[in-house]
């Protein structure tokens, strides 16, 4: 116990992993009995996480020790949960479990084998997202590939190769080549600490920080994926086993945007300055484009996964804001894609598990089948739509927020244009709702809603339920999400030297007090959220 | 002339595969040899406990920090290093080789022999830097692989291999042989460290001849390392030869010839100083070279075992980066490296036996499934194919990681940049056999065919699988261990690297 208490995150971060390990040698005629091991396992360890996390004063989850040195760097086994990884690392031990529960009928064959790695899996996302020395960080995201591979190959669809050598070629990549810049810096800081590796970074010429800012951002604009570099995404969305969808998209998405808040804007505060625009831009392209291919998608869950792309834009925008308020609103609409979105590929995998079609063609009154799906199904589209009183509302508002107040001239006409993403999510997502939901029962035999012949079932329901006290959770008290991330997001941005925020004022109105409301983290309109 | 005890030391660890080759033959006169399993039983115990003893020997010399010479024959820490890592490939090759040879219905004393003279030559290869003996060595290991490609005699397309690999192996080696006989023209002398210092006090570093020379010599080696453009024998031997065979030319030939390589070239030639500039820059063209070819060509194979050829030759690459970063701890990586690539390229090569797939029947479409069939050797597949790709935290990753950052730090970051491209292309080709294994599902014509041949029975061949994936996983987290207990002192004791 002695152990367990100074090693709480080697235990959440390793112990998967060797429950996965135990799971991959037990034979495969009881594969019911490792499906089952393994969700106790998952559960195990979001009980645990919750218990050790919640209970502890900010701050005390460190662990550090040297690990070894080759080549003349040393390599530290330094772990840690702070304000910026908090609820991320919540998020992932929340969302394996209940994916599991979620998907608990879905695949038919090899059930053990796919607990397995996806407890791998679970290893390689927490142990990302606690690590605070580089190179660690690096092996866990390298290593996560190598589950997801598999899921997305063995179980996925009819193209499931092509998306999974995608998936990992492309992951690669970006990956490889910040890889060198890594080996570049560390090569001149001595070692792998990203403060040590800041300081060495701010010694080097202003144009070889862009560079490896460069190297950094797009390793973690792949994994966001930030338009243009998200030709991977929908591919391994619509290939992947429902399973693989939820957490491609509740934590693999995040450990791009956690890689920016993380590593790349703190180590090269200037440089990423510098680059606030073009990536900016993209992320306002990333939102429309990814809202105007996803109006035009036939499958739901193509569609689902445009979706991904243009809220993960939001992120990207809040981040490239600096701006207090902004990127707490990017950290937040983390949590809110997390959920949302794994929520609705949950929910169309239930659907799929049913009519075993996709198409949004094939579906139309399925309300008057499905009544309790139904009632989900809007919940968590309203949420992905960004209602108030949901958790999509607050993010998106924070975010924009945050961009039309930045101190860049670009602020307010993208904020403008990317509030123009708001109205087009929720075209593309209500069209759905209605083509798929609304109207008479599609009349053809072969149809999918034809085939629709049982309401969620006890665990089903079970499965949404929380995800949708998260969503109005969220959406009515965002503070409790927010509080700790408020202190690590102002420091950050502090370092950045941002530029001070610019109050609009109207002509003849009195001047409001804008700094001292940024100051607290809080922007004026956050009171309108919670009052 | 009475040989001392220290010069007992120096050659014992050759001997014990030297006698072995020289027993296994006799036994082999039964010509019941083929029928009788107690001898084909004694053949492969007397070969393992000859390989055993030098191996216990080396290990012991180790402990002890002993460094013996006799005459030109230095045992000194990288010899003891190199001498180690043979046979621990040749012990794998023997145990693979029971059960292929099996499989092929050929079993053969001569097999063993031939093996056993050819270690005794790579043991001898990294053990001097006299150039007679080098070459000598050079000799004695390659003429027994040429032999051993072809071993399998039903197999016309071994001889084919056979032929090719020994005409240009035959040009490589007389190449070699009149580049050391340029240098030799200039110096008088066949060691190699004092022709350097004499070249250096005469001022001929820089002279044209010597130039010609040594990049003779160089290309002795890369031919053996199978680096672009001398790569073309590669695929072509694999294929032909045994998988055991192959998989022990993969490792062990590469093994000795870059650990030579390193004696000679960068240590004892390394005081003539009009020469390394120009040795460093040809590894670098030839390293580039090496990549792009090795990585393109083995995009487009069908066939694993040139696959795993060409992915050789792209090893060969990786491992000549280390000679243009050119810093010892460059050199370390490279040891560490070979260690790794021993398990990955060893396992990769048992794989076909323990899958019991024989002669040709070695292509993608042959492997489809069978992951699932055989899950423990499944997952030592992917464990060598993820780590032949680098991908942490498998051990092969750190090889890669140790040179790239020598290479980063001496400013070659184009060619890091280069190096890591080529590595993300040789995912492709990796993970296509992990589709094979994995991701499809055997045809039905596969299916009727599988369930007509007896079951495939590989113990042994599946137990190296084993060992070697076992290796190449605990690589990635005993790196620290086996870079600073093994390859540094071998480099710091038996070069004086480090200093």
């Amino acid at each position: 116990m002695t152990w367990l208490n100074s090693h709480p995150l080697t235990f959440l971060v390793f112990a998967p992993t060797l429950l996965g390990l135990l799971l991959l040698v037990l034979p495969q005629p009881l594969a019911k009995l490792t499906r089952l091991l393994g969700f106790l396992g998952a559960l195990a360890v979001f009980v645990l996480s919750l218990a050790w996390l919640l209970g502890r004063p900010a701050g005390s989850l460190v662990e550090h020790a040297p690990w070894f040195t080759l080549v003349g760097l040393p390599v530290d086994y330094a772990l840690s949960v702070d304000g910026l990884n908090f609820w991320l690392v919540l998020l992932t031990t929340f969302l394996v479990p209940l994916t599991m529960l979620g998907t608990w009928n879905s695949l038919k064959d090899r059930m053990g084998t796919f607990a397995a790695l996806f407890l791998l899996l679970e290893t390689g996302m927490l142990g990302a997202l606690v690590a605070q020395d580089l190179f660690l960080f690096y092996l866990f995201w390298e290593g996560m590939l190598i589950p997801m591979y598999f899921m997305i190959g063995v179980w996925g669809g009819d193209e499931r190769r092509y998306a999974a050598n995608k998936f990992f070629l492309y992951t690669l990549s970006g990956s490889l080549l910040w890889l060198v810049a890594l080996l570049f810096l560390a090569g001149k800081a001595g070692s792998f600490a990203p403060a040590v590796m800041a300081q060495a970074a701010s010694a080097l010429p202003f144009g070889v920080q862009c560079w490896l800012f460069v190297a950094f951002a797009v390793a973690f604009a792949i994994k966001v994926p930030l338009f243009p570099l998200h030709t991977w995404l929908p591919d391994a969305h619509v290939q992947a086993p429902t399973a693989g969808s939820v957490i491609l998209a509740g934590v693999l998405l995040k450990l791009g945007g956690y890689g920016f808040i993380r590593f790349a804007i703190p180590m090269f505060p200037e440089a990423a300055m510098h680059f606030a625009k073009p990536l900016a831009l993209l992320s306002v392209l990333a939102i429309l484009y990814g809202a105007l291919v996803a109006m035009v998608q036939r499958d739901m869950k193509k569609l689902v996964a445009y979706s991904s792309v243009s809220h993960m834009g939001f992120v990207m925008l809040g981040l490239a804001s600096f701006t207090v308020i902004g990127t707490q609103g990017a950290m937040l609409q983390m949590l809110n894609h997390g959920i949302s979105t794994g929520a609705l590929f949950l929910l169309v995998g239930m659907i799929y598990d049913r009519a075993h079609t996709r198409m949004i063609a094939d579906f139309g009154g399925v309300a008057t089948k499905m009544p309790i799906f139904t009632t989900f199904f809007i919940i968590v589209t309203l949420s992905s739509i960004g209602l108030p009183l949901t958790n999509g509302f607050v993010g998106e508002f924070q975010i924009l927020n945050g961009t039309f107040l930045s101190g860049f001239a670009w602020g307010r006409a993208f904020a403008i244009i990317a509030t123009l993403g708001v109205v087009l999510g929720a075209v593309y997502m209500l069209w759905m709702v209605k083509r798929v939901f609304w109207g008479p029962v599609n009349p053809d035999e072969d149809s999918g809603t034809q085939h629709l012949h049982s309401d969620l079932n006890a665990r089903e329901i079970a499965v949404m339920l929380p995800l949708v006290v998260l969503i109005l959770w969220m959406g009515i008290h965002p503070a409790t999400f927010q509080s700790v991330s408020e202190r690590p997001v102002a420091s950050l941005l502090k370092d950045a030297n941002a530029p001070a925020i610019r109050p609009l004022v109207l002509p003849g109105a009195p001047l409001p007090a804008p700094v001292q409301a940024v100051a607290e983290g809080h922007a004026p309109a956050a009171a309108e959220v919670h009052p | 002339m009475t040989i001392t005890p220290t010069q007992w030391a120096a050659i014992l660890p050759l001997l014990f595969p030297a006698l072995g080759a020289c027993l296994i033959p006799l036994m082999s006169l039964d010509r019941e040899q083929a029928t009788a399993k107690w001898i084909r039983g004694a053949m492969y115990l007397t070969a393992l406990l000859v390989v055993g003893a030098g191996f216990w020997y080396l290990t012991d010399l180790w402990v002890t920090g002993a460094q013996p010479s006799f005459a030109q024959l230095h045992m000194d820490r990288l010899a003891q290093f190199s001498g180690i890592f043979v046979l621990v490939a040749a012990a794998m090759a023997i145990l693979q080789s029971w059960d292929h040879f099996h499989q092929e219905g050929w079993v053969k004393g001569e097999t063993l022999s031939l093996l056993l003279f050819s270690v005794t030559g790579m043991m001898l290869f990294t053990a001097t830097s006299n150039f007679v003996v080098l070459f000598l060595a050079l000799e004695l290991f390659s003429l027994p692989l040429y032999a051993l490609v072809a071993t399998t005699r039903p197999r016309p397309e071994g001889a084919e291999g056979g032929m090719k690999y020994f005409l240009t192996g035959a040009v490589a080696s007389s190449c070699f042989l009149m580049g050391g006989v340029l240098i030799y023209g200039f110096t008088g002398t066949f060691n190699v460290s004092s022709a350097a210092a004499l070249l250096q006090a005469q001022g001929l570093s820089g002279d044209p001849m010597v130039l010609a020379g040594a990049a003779l010599m160089l290309l002795g080696f890369l031919f053996k390392v199978s680096a672009a453009p001398f790569h073309q024998w590669t695929p072509d031997a694999y294929e032909a030869s045994p998988h055991p065979i192959a998989g022990f030319m993969s490792v062990a030939t590469k093994g000795v010839a870059f650990i030579a390589l390193l004696r000679i070239f960068p240590v004892s030639l390394g005081g003539v100083a009009g020469l390394q500039p120009h040795v460093q820059s040809a590894m670098a063209f030839l390293a580039v070279v090496t990549l792009v070819v090795g990585n393109l060509t083995a995009l487009v194979q069908t066939n694993v075992k040139r696959m795993l050829a060409y992915s050789s030759i792209s090893h060969a690459g990786y491992l000549m980066l280390a000679f243009v970063a050119g810093t010892p701890a460059a050199y370390t990586g490279l040891l560490f490296y070979l260690v790794i690539y021993l398990a990955m390229n060893m396992g990769a090569f048992g794989l076909f036996t323990a899958f019991g797939l024989v002669g040709d029947r070695t292509t993608f479409e042959d492997l489809r499934g069978l992951g699932w069939k055989r899950p423990a050797m499944g997952f030592s597949a992917a464990v060598f194919m993820l780590s032949l790709a680098g991908i942490p935290p498998l051990g092969g990753f750190y090889g890669k990681y140790m040179i790239f950052k020598e290479l980063v730090g001496t400013g070659h970051v184009g060619m890091a940049i280069l190096g890591v491209l080529a590595s993300l292309v040789s995912v492709y080709y990796y993970l296509r056999v992990l589709v094979a294994l994995f991701l499809q599902a055997p045809s039905a014509e596969a299916e009727r065919l599988a369930s007509e041949r007896p079951a495939v029975r590989a113990p042994l061949a599946g137990a190296t699988v084993l060992v070697a994936a076992a290796i190449v996983l605990l690589g990635g987290f005993t790196q620290a261990f086996l870079v600073q207990g093994f390859a540094q002192r071998a480099l710091q004791e038996g070069l004086g690297l480090f200093r």
